[in-house]
């Protein structure tokens, strides 16, 4: 058990896929721009991310070493057409607006890369939490991201039709963080603080254990 | 509209105004990846621009001659256009090994990296099936192989012209004083951000 939380939370933290790894960016910066936008493309990430951590482990020992890169693909690439199809009939709105990034979930180094590096080593339960880990660090930076640009970018926070969060009236939204620029920009803001609290936790830890 | 300006268009829809790395995020991976060095980033744009062709072709016939007579096209596309790159790229790689050393050298360690790079698969997605990046040319639902070509060889050339010029600069910040926190991907990240302001500029050009 405490094997499962600690491969969850290395996904969420000190190995997070984008903050750290810096693997999988391109959709992450792309479609962050609306928050319902990176909440739906997180799950989905998160979905294909675990599933196809647990059917390459349940496997493992089956598939082949030379041929495992193509097998990982076919693996990949029909859960994300199981995405696809359902996101295209239960949310055909939020479907139209990500549009090629659900595809393109197929070939995002994140999923490639923990099957290669992480399930296809280790068994079923921990790669799931490995997956889920991943999914939901990726999950959490996109959805932030994507918080800092729509509420600073148009000065409210929608959530379909509903506004969740409003800034004051005197507010002049800088259409900059909506438009492609604002994405890197702000990204290397996030790398940078989240470089800030690695490094402050880590320097918490050497100092309690100096303590004892 | 005649075929050249047809052609002029898609060429420079696809390397300028939609640039693919810096208006559209695709193909991030190998920009932050090997951009360190000039040497690899020109490699790794010879590389994208052969692959892209090579792709562009072998998903456009597919699509046309298989997948959407037998009507399997929406929901097979996916596996079948990531295999067919996969594959392709897997034979290319070994020819050229025996064919070719002196291009090998010049960019075969790319190759194995390019099967996973989003914008191969993104650019013959779209030159097979058309409609993903809602480009704003007047050409009908579906291109003809030398409209899909022209458009692969403008996006390639994008690609490459992005990640040198992003090369360049990044070779210059190696020697530049940067606080301690921002030193390596945080900096490069705002330095894309500003060369991506640049390409901004584009949009709008002959009413794209």
């Amino acid at each position: 058990m405490k094997d499962l939380v600690k491969a969850f939370r290395q996904g969420v933290g000190i190995e997070n896929p984008l903050t750290v790894l810096m693997i999988g960016l391109c959709a992450v910066l792309a479609v962050s721009t609306q928050l319902q936008n990176a909440v739906f493309m997180g799950i989905a990430v998160t979905f294909v991310a675990t599933m196809s951590s647990v059917l390459v482990s349940l496997f493992r020992k089956l598939i082949p070493n030379e041929v495992r890169i193509p097998v990982f693909i076919v693996v990949i690439a029909s859960f994300v057409t199981i995405v696809d199809l359902v996101m295209k009939a239960f949310v055909p709105g939020i479907y139209q607006v990500l549009g090629i990034w659900i595809p393109l979930i197929v070939v995002n180094c994140m999923i490639l890369g923990r099957a290669e590096a992480f399930a296809y080593h280790n068994r079923l339960l921990l790669s799931a939490a490995d997956g889920l880990g991943m999914g939901v660090g990726y999950w959490l930076v996109m959805v932030l991201l994507a918080t800092i640009r729509e509420l600073f970018g148009t000065g409210k926070l929608m959530w379909f039709e509903t506004t969740l969060v409003s800034l004051p009236a005197g507010y002049a939204p800088p259409s900059i963080l909506l438009l492609f620029p604002g994405a890197f920009l702000v990204f290397g803001f996030m790398i940078a603080g989240s470089r800030w609290l690695n490094e402050r936790s880590a320097a918490r830890a050497e100092a309690r254990a100096c303590r004892r | 509209m005649s075929t050249v300006t047809q052609f002029a268009l898609l060429f420079i829809g696809g390397a300028l105004i939609n640039n693919i790395l810096l208006t559209r995020f695709i193909g991030l991976c190998p920009f932050f990846g090997v951009s360190g060095n000039m040497e690899t980033s020109l490699g790794m744009s010879l590389a994208v621009v052969f692959v892209m062709m090579m792709a562009s072709t072998a998903t456009w016939t597919v699509w046309e001659f298989v997948l959407e007579p037998l009507g399997v096209g929406d929901f097979l596309y996916i596996p079948a256009f990531i295999l067919i790159i996969a594959s392709l790229v897997q034979f290319v790689e070994m020819y050229l090994r025996k064919a070719s050393p002196v291009l090998y050298r010049a960019m075969g360690i790319f190759l194995p990296l390019i099967t996973t790079n989003c914008a191969v698969l993104a650019t013959a997605t779209e030159a097979a099936k058309p409609g993903f990046f809602k480009l704003n040319i007047p050409i009908g639902a579906s291109l003809s192989l030398g409209q899909a070509l022209i458009y692969t060889l403008g996006v390639s050339i994008g690609f490459g012209f992005a990640l040198i010029t992003f090369a360049a600069l990044r070779e210059r910040l190696e020697l530049s004083p940067v606080p301690r926190l921002f030193k390596g991907s945080p900096i490069a990240f705002i330095t894309a951000g500003l060369l991506s302001l640049a390409y901004v500029g584009f949009s709008g050009w002959f009413g794209l």
